[in-house]
């Protein structure tokens, strides 16, 4: 057991967080907003560093899901934990990018699908690799964050993965969530706590008044049991258990973190010109995929206490 | 970073399950069931803690040269949230090996440490905590207990409150103000005093806890020797701060806190609850907040391992605990609804012994308040 990083990561997480810098960030997310963009230089800059297959190639998931973690708190408009998390985890490595992830039982807009070259369908017990051409999935507009696009409705070519792959494809998914719930909640913290330092009323920070000090402990309290949650389900390759485990806690602060954030934050929080709303209305998305809170709580209930049938 | 448990420390977990299989008595959970400081659990602790340390298990992170084991910082965790979540088998006697005998190996006389240290280590001695007073909760350094230079004596007088154990304690880790001048940390000292001192007087506080709960603890005229003073004189609270900083985390509520879950999610199969998807995600919500906990808590006990200082992470963790264990207490009850309130079924027990949880050893408001300044940054009031 070792909560700290070693040389290796070390090294790892630091390269990570130069080509975020400068690859990504809010400014490059709200530029890419304003027509619904992809970001496919960062990808493939996160490809040609070899950052993509860090699952499998030298380090292991627990470095992937790092990267996903660290894409998420720079705001990165690119189906980073599709590609480095999800598909390895299906033992999925060469798939056509970007890669988005559908639920068959979700009627909503798919993060990423527009761009999306692979669609990796969860169908019940069984997972599915779609090829998409362009113009597949249609763009749907929303306001949470992310480029979305429709589940195309023609029937498309797809290679199924064996029975039993539908279960893998949701740990998986489960943990990417996390991580990218506690990198985006990073985001969000990081604004408020420096507006909260900066902006002065009554004569003040409104930082120093102990009933906002409280507001922002918790969700720093919480988000940091989401983070390490997530590393260690990861680390131990996405058990059942630890994966709904590390989703419910993340859907649960990812609604507290952007409740909290916006309210400390007052109006200008709303608006495009303060990079808050670039981390937050993800929030909204992460925390309702895959059947959102309750059925992560049903999830861990089913594999802790073997509780009645599994649902969602 | 990496998450196994070295193979060694899962290897001690397992032989400590198997030896606690076989040394609770039968009817433990009906024993333990008013906590670590009841009669019965105290009057226990002193043959299991005997036991333990036969095997080397009462203080196995102390340093060798005090019978230790010189253990690890993992090896320590593992044993006191094992123990505690089996309802502390130990009773009282935890605080003596986690801080009260650490601190008398760090600021004992020769005679203090021949005196106390054996005994601490043989498991037949209990301590309590006399610091928090009617003027001194959370801010305890107002407190005002006055201990006075008299010859080579001190005579102390005040008021001590809310002393868990007291009713069976052997002796007391007593804070008081030995300098009459000074005010807040500066003029406090330890005194380690028998319990059998004349002019001590004893009330129990009834509570809705539990039976001898809180207590309130009368000091009058009571002579003791300076030589019972541990560390300075009026630099008790650089003491105190050493030793609490073995309590970081404190008891391990959380582990409590989910093996009472999984209890009461056998209670609800049996009682035909589990199917229902409403029961599922509440049993599911809290599992989540245990194991959040419990990481966060793991993440403190590695920074001990690695010999970091302190950090706001301890208040990070310390709040996570409280939250788990009040959820899990808040469900019991709504799963066993109106059954629950019944005195000494399975529900009240758990709730009643949770009840405490964001007050006892610091109020959450408190270590809110830390992680906001020290873990945040923002600024204070
Ligand atoms: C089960 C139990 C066992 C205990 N055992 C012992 C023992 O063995 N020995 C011993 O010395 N003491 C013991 N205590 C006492 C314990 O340490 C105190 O209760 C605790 O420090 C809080 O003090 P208080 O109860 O006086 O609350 P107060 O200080 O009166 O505070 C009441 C409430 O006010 C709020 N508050 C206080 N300060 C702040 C602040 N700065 N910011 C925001 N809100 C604040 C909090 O909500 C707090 O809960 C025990 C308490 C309990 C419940």
């Amino acid at each position: 057991m070792d909560f700290e990083p070693d040389a290796e990561q070390t090294e790892i997480q630091q390269a990570i967080d130069a080509l975020l810098e400068r690859h990504a960030g809010p400014a490059r997310a709200i530029q890419l907003a304003a027509h619904a963009g992809y970001d496919q230089p960062l990808e493939d800059a996160l490809h040609e560093a070899g950052f993509l297959g860090l699952a499998t190639a030298g380090a292991g998931p627990l470095e992937a899901g790092l990267l996903v973690e660290s894409a998420a708190r720079a705001g990165a408009v690119a189906s980073v934990a599709a590609a480095a998390l999800v598909a390895p985890g299906l033992e999925w490595a060469s798939l056509p990018r970007p890669i988005a992830l559908a639920d068959a039982s979700e009627a909503g807009p798919v993060r990423f699908a527009a761009h999306a070259r692979t669609l990796l369908l969860r169908d019940g017990d069984q997972a599915l690799a779609m090829r998409l051409a362009e113009g597949d999935a249609a763009p749907v507009r929303s306001e949470y964050g992310y480029p979305m696009g429709a589940l195309p409705t023609r029937s498309l070519d797809g290679e199924p993965l064996a029975a039993g792959s539908g279960a893998t494809l949701l740990r998986w998914w489960r943990v990417a969530l996390a991580l990218e719930i506690a990198g985006t909640c990073d985001g969000a913290l990081a604004i408020t706590t420096a507006y909260l330092k900066d902006r002065r009323q009554f004569g003040r920070a409104i930082g120093s008044f102990q009933a906002v000090q409280h507001r922002l402990a918790e969700c720093a309290i919480a988000i940091e049991g989401v983070r390490w949650l997530a590393r260690e389900a990861a680390y131990h390759g996405a058990p059942d258990e630890a994966a709904a485990v590390s989703a419910a806690e993340a859907a649960r602060v990812a609604q507290l973190v952007f409740a909290e954030t916006h309210q400390l934050s007052g109006a200008i929080g709303y608006t495009r010109e303060h990079d808050l709303h670039v981390f937050s209305m993800r929030l909204q998305t992460l925390r309702l995929e895959l059947g959102g809170v309750g059925a992560h709580r049903r999830a861990v209930a089913t594999s802790r206490f073997g509780a009645g049938a599994a649902r969602g | 970073m990496e998450f196994d448990l070295h193979e060694d420390d899962a290897a001690f977990r397992r032989d400590l399950e198997a030896f606690l299989h076989e040394a609770l008595p039968e009817d433990w959970e009906a024993r333990s069931a008013d906590g670590p400081g009841s009669e019965a659990q105290a009057a226990f602790s002193r043959e299991f803690c005997a036991r333990l340390a036969e095997r080397g298990w009462l203080t196995p992170h102390w340093p060798r040269e005090h019978g230790g084991g010189d253990a690890s910082a993992w090896r320590h965790a593992l044993l006191g949230e094992l123990l505690w979540s089996v309802g502390e088998p130990r009773g009282p006697q935890y605080m003596n090996v986690n801080w009260i005998g650490p601190a008398i190996m760090q600021y004992g006389s020769e005679e203090q440490k021949a005196l106390h240290l054996p005994r601490i280590s043989a498991g037949d001695v209990l301590w309590c905590q006399g610091f928090s007073e009617p003027e001194a909760g959370s801010d305890l350094v107002a407190l005002r207990t006055l201990a006075l230079r008299d010859g080579d004596d001190y005579v102390v007088n005040g008021t001590k409150i809310w002393t868990s154990y007291v009713n069976h304690a052997d002796y007391c880790f007593l804070l008081v103000r030995s300098d009459p001048e000074s005010t807040r940390h500066r003029g406090i000292s330890v005194l380690l005093v028998p319990m059998d001192t004349p002019g001590i007087e004893v009330r129990e506080i009834p509570s809705v806890v539990g039976e001898r709960y809180f207590h309130e603890v009368f000091l009058r005229d009571v002579r003791v020797p300076v030589s019972c003073r541990l560390g300075p004189e009026h630099e008790g609270w650089g003491v105190v701060s050493y030793a609490l900083q073995y309590e970081r985390v404190g008891a391990a509520r959380y582990a409590r806190a989910a093996r009472t879950l999984d209890a009461l999610a056998e209670r609800a199969r049996s009682r035909g609850q589990l199917g229902d998807p409403t029961v599922q995600e509440k049993l599911g919500e809290a599992r989540a907040q245990c194991e959040a906990a419990r990481v966060l808590t793991w993440r403190v006990i590695d920074q001990r391992a690695h010999d970091l200082p302190p950090s706001a992470d301890t208040n990070v963790a310390r709040v996570a605990g409280t939250r788990a264990e009040q959820a899990v207490a808040r469900l019991a009850l709504e799963l066993f609804g109106t059954e629950a309130l019944s005195h000494g079924s399975f529900a009240d027990s758990q709730f009643r012994l949770a009840m405490t949880a964001g007050v006892a050893v610091g109020a959450t408001e408190v270590q809110l308040n830390l992680v906001a300044q020290r873990f945040l940054g923002l600024p204070r009031e």
